[in-house]
């Protein structure tokens, strides 16, 4: 065994012990698992809300996984459960807010705000940027399957529309997003 | 420029285009510069959506966390419900018989043990308890764990084991304890429960495990 996949296993093993410590009423074995998760749903959550709603919900969603803990069943890893309930309470987040679902008209360019620093050492931070810049329906269908890898099946489930809107939004998104790099 | 085939690219870059349609928009491609243009430019959005880093939050958010939930204060897990039917679960049903009823009072104050007072009003004047039936019966779940652990992960192995060691320990220092005070009736009673705790530990796991062959 290699040392990656040894220092794999033996953090998996970790969050897995610590998913059963904390599913018994352990908030210490909770607050690790926090730490290890939470940079990766905080930035789930500011990539589909607006990054002022970021700290709460992220919040919430930690809260409503002590909650949600007694349904984890270990069929998949803590972290894919986690991320899963996280896009939940995003989409139920939406749902209160009254967020509806942005298609983007291909004659808009939805980018034209942004500033472009094409090969800069922020350029992930314009990305960023730019991808906040979307349409909402776009955003969602990008950001869930080209960053997070969900497949359109999977998106249209969860959004509520058919599998070929979640094609088209991705691509109106990417294509969106290419135009950026560009200028 | 934007052709028929253009709206297809991202599908292609996915690959979910049948056949056919795969092997008509590859000879387009071989005559159409703009839409290998547009090709490369979207694989270059995928693969920057790809590495994408997480960043933390400004503000450490786990205070508030903490809070709503309760931590730093004693959770109360009766009120939690638990559910636990596979593998993974198996070590937060462990926790849950640790410490749920008497075992909590050996598992977490062994000490105490010593310091109870008989109840004159039963009858124990000796050791009561035959073990050995239970002793048995333990011993043999016990090798029919170790024959099947390879089925169950790792985590839920080595969190077995512990909830194990604890248990032993628990039933040790009730042994101990009632060669000390072979008549106290609680101790009699909790030595029994806490062996049937392990029983019902080992149960549970094996036909997990034999579940998952």
């Amino acid at each position: 065994m290699s040392d990656k996949v040894l220092e794999d296993t033996l953090t998996a093993d970790s969050i897995g012990a610590d998913a059963a410590l904390a599913a018994s009423g352990d908030a210490s074995a909770f607050e690790r698992l926090y730490r290890t998760h939470v940079n990766r749903v905080h930035s789930l959550v500011r990539r589909m809300l607006d990054a002022d709603e970021a700290d709460d919900l992220t919040q919430d969603v930690f809260v409503r996984a002590w909650q949600k803990l007694s349904t984890f069943r270990g069929e998949s890893a803590f972290g894919t459960w986690l991320h899963r309930l996280a896009v939940n309470v995003v989409l139920a987040r939406r749902k209160t807010l009254g967020v509806e679902r942005g298609r983007f008209q291909g004659g808009e360019d939805p980018l034209a705000g942004v500033s472009a620093r094409r090969e800069t050492p922020e350029i992930s931070m314009d990305f960023e940027e730019a991808l906040a810049n979307l349409p909402d329906g776009a955003r969602q269908v990008f950001v869930l399957h080209d960053v997070e890898g969900y497949r359109h099946e999977e998106i249209a489930r969860m959004l509520g529309v058919v599998p070929g809107t979640s094609k088209s939004q991705l691509h109106h998104a990417r294509m969106a997003l290419r135009r950026y790099l560009d200028r | 420029m934007n052709d028929q085939w253009t709206d297809r690219l991202s599908e292609y870059v996915d690959g979910e285009l049948a056949n056919g349609e795969r092997t008509a928009l590859e000879a387009h491609l071989a005559t159409c510069a703009d839409c290998r243009a547009t090709l490369g430019e979207l694989r270059s959005v995928v693969a920057r959506a790809r590495a994408l880093d997480d960043r933390a939050p400004k503000a450490d958010l786990w205070a508030g966390v903490a809070k709503r939930i309760g931590a730093g204060t004693v959770v109360d897990i009766r009120s939690r419900r638990f559910s636990f039917s596979v593998p993974q679960l198996i070590a937060a049903s462990i926790a849950l018989i640790l410490l749920s009823g008497g075992g909590a009072w050996l598992a977490l104050k062994p000490r105490q043990t010593v310091a109870v007072t008989p109840r004159p009003d039963i009858g124990f004047k000796t050791l009561s308890v035959s073990t050995g039936r239970t002793d048995a019966a333990i011993a043999d779940l016990q090798d029919v764990f170790e024959r099947n652990k390879s089925k169950l992960d790792t985590s839920t192995v080595r969190v077995v084991q512990q909830a194990f060691t604890t248990i032993d320990r628990a039933i040790a220092e009730a042994r101990t304890a009632l060669e000390a005070d072979p008549g106290n009736a609680y101790l009699n009673l909790h030595l029994a429960d806490t062996m049937r705790r392990k029983l019902e530990l080992l149960r549970r796991v094996n036909a997990i495990a034999t579940a998952q062959s």
